[in-house]
């Protein structure tokens, strides 16, 4: 069980800085999923605690010890890629015991924990067999067998499942999840996909262009997500301004109640989930006059896009009671219950 | 049909590649063969006997091999780290630096023998095996690296680090991991270099200066000499071993054959 802290971590290549002032904390055992689009600069960052890459500045501990002195190879960091990188000319057995054969570990000892590895994944009996012989499913769980068989400190996951079909990703997702339990194994997990970093992760951490835009338990990130960035990616049905007075905001669509108060007038920005904002043909307490731009069936909901004034909105209806034709002018319900306040963009 | 598709295409196979080694034998087994013959009146192994026994066949033999295997290890000493930093280091102007490479290759022999002779004469390399496989590599070394450059092309480093996280020391990544991953490009590499070292003739007779008799020099001083059935002998002598190096490499030769090709093709 080991606690990972980075610590103001900066890392350019060339004049394009990469990651800036990354600091986060991942406690021991805990699985943290780095959420963010290509070239946010997730991978990156999994390979400066791995120790393939060296920070600019800023630090990485393991346990409160600094690990950047630390050579790749004695970090006990294991980092899984998007492909599995099964050495091809070496059998299953003999890729699990790659790890081990490095640490000089018995013979006899090594065949018992190939062994445990291949039934920890699902896989038994495939010892002598060659990668090229294994599905990309099971040459993941192979690749996980390889990595988790020497018990490293931290096990660093980079888009291990991005290669798969969706069912496979699926029954692989639990697999890492319930292995990563058992082995109270601290991991860190870079996605693109926001299902996969909720679905698996006790916190989500958010990066976009090389900065942490928030980090928070799942639920939280994706019903209250702390800022504007954050709210984006995602996915929020309206982001409104507006000047708030009491529990009063003023936008330029209208007045709103919201379930903040605040006796001086200020500024303030809220948003409110698709799900949650609904529509109605006669105007109803806290609802805001828009214009239906777009009806699209995607089969467990529907999805309308509404346009008030310059800015659009999205609502999911999942039981449709009426239907609403583009171009109609319509009420969106705002309930004050589920609009929250978002903050100014960070780092500002 | 496909079988007589299969036949035609290894008789014309055959026909160009083989048929001229033929004749190399009929002539070196041949005894009083004029015109207008169409073939020997006489056969006889003897003259193939003889030119096989001779001390300077064997002197040019041991020397052609020794040579040969020197400047493939050469090759693939100069052109790993070459090759490797060519391909997967961030290099600016690697066409150049390619292109800058073949120079030597279009430079007269003649012109880079001579010139070399003279500093390898102050060295005192000259008329050494040493200094004969360092000329060698001025034409090999640029079908080396263009050959490694190929095979570091199509390889993914990230087998490295994978090795590396999971502890293995540098030694053991170059021994468990890289060389089996690159081994049929490295073979495929010194098997160029053994060839084109071994059919070598000006520039081992600038540098070896006569003194050093390989396989070609001995023949280039046997041509002159008229006898065709010697010629033909001794040119069975230097082409057999190269069958036997051919046929060593040759599971290499066909790269996606070797166990586990398929994945460098992902």
């Amino acid at each position: 069980m080991t606690i990972i802290d980075i610590n103001n971590i900066h890392k350019h290549y060339a004049a394009t800085p990469v990651l800036t002032a990354i600091t986060l904390q991942v406690a021991a055992g805990e699985l943290l999923a780095l959420l963010g689009p290509s070239g946010s600069g997730k991978s990156t960052l999994l390979k400066l605690i791995a120790g393939l890459e060296r920070p600019d500045s800023g630090d990485i501990c393991f346990d409160g010890t600094s690990v950047l002195a630390l050579p790749a190879e004695r970090r006990e960091a294991v980092l899984m890629f998007q492909s599995a990188y099964l050495f091809p000319f070496l059998t299953v057995a003999e890729n699990i015991a790659f790890g081990l054969r490095a640490r000089r570990t018995p013979q006899a000892k090594i065949r018992a924990e190939v062994q445990r590895m291949l039934e920890l994944v699902e896989l038994p009996g495939i010892e002598k067999r060659y990668p090229h012989q294994l599905s990309g499913g099971q040459q993941q769980r192979v690749a996980l067998a390889r990595a988790l068989v020497i018990q490293p400190r931290v096990l660093l996951l980079d888009e291990p499942l991005s290669n798969l079909d969706p069912a496979i990703r699926a029954t692989l997702q639990s697999v890492i999840r319930r292995i990563q339990r058992e082995f109270k194994i601290t991991t860190l997990l870079v996605t693109h996909d926001l299902s996969e970093a909720i679905g698996l992760s006790d916190r989500t951490a958010i990066l976009l262009d090389g900065r942490i835009v928030a980090c928070a338990a799942p639920e939280q990130l994706f019903q209250r997500p702390p800022n504007r960035t954050a709210a984006e990616f995602v996915g929020v049905g309206a982001i409104i301004s507006g000047t708030l007075a009491g529990d009063q905001l003023q936008t330029a669509h209208g007045p709103l109640t919201v379930a903040v108060r605040s006796p001086a007038a200020r500024p303030l920005t809220c948003a409110i989930r698709p799900e949650h904002l609904y529509l109605s043909t006669a105007a109803q307490p806290n609802s805001l006059p828009v214009q239906v731009h777009e009806r699209i069936f995607r089969g467990e909901y529907v999805e309308y896009t509404l346009a008030a004034g310059a800015d659009q909105w999205r609502a999911k209806v999942f039981q449709e009671t009426e239907r609403y034709v583009p171009g109609a002018t319509v009420f969106a319900v705002l309930p004050p219950e589920h609009l929250f306040e978002l903050a100014g963009p960070p780092h500002e | 049909m496909s079988w007589l598709r299969r036949t035609v295409i290894w008789l014309a196979l055959g026909a160009g590649l083989l048929a001229p080694i033929a004749v190399l034998g009929v002539y070196a087994f041949s005894q009083r063969w004029f015109y207008p013959a169409l073939l020997p009146p006489e056969w006889t192994a003897s003259t193939f006997v003889r030119q096989l026994t001779r001390p300077e066949t064997g002197t040019a033999l041991l020397n052609s091999s020794l040579i040969a295997l020197l400047v493939s290890l050469l090759a693939l000493l100069v052109g790993y780290p070459a090759a490797r930093a060519l391909e997967l280091g961030q290099l600016p102007a690697k066409g150049l630096i390619y292109a800058l490479l073949f120079v030597p290759t279009v430079v007269p022999t003649v012109a880079t023998g001579i010139g070399l002779n003279i500093l390898f004469l102050r060295l005192g390399l000259a008329g050494t095996r040493l200094g004969v496989a360092l000329v060698h590599l001025v034409p090999v070394l640029p079908y080396a690296v263009f050959t490694l450059g190929g095979v570091f092309a199509a390889y993914d480093p990230t087998y490295e680090a994978q090795a590396r996280v999971l502890g293995a020391s540098r030694w053991m990544i170059w021994r468990r991991v890289t060389l089996p991953l690159l081994l049929p490009g490295l073979v495929v590499t010194a098997l160029f270099a053994f060839l084109i070292s071994w059919s070598q003739y000006v520039l081992t007779f600038l540098i070896g200066g006569g003194q050093l008799v390989t396989l070609p020099t001995l023949l280039f001083t046997t041509v002159p000499g008229g006898n065709q059935a010697t010629t033909a002998a001794l040119a069975l002598v230097f082409v057999a071993p190269l069958f036997v190096v051919i046929a060593l490499t040759a599971r290499y030769l066909a790269g996606s054959r070797v166990r586990g090709g398929e994945l460098l093709l992902q």
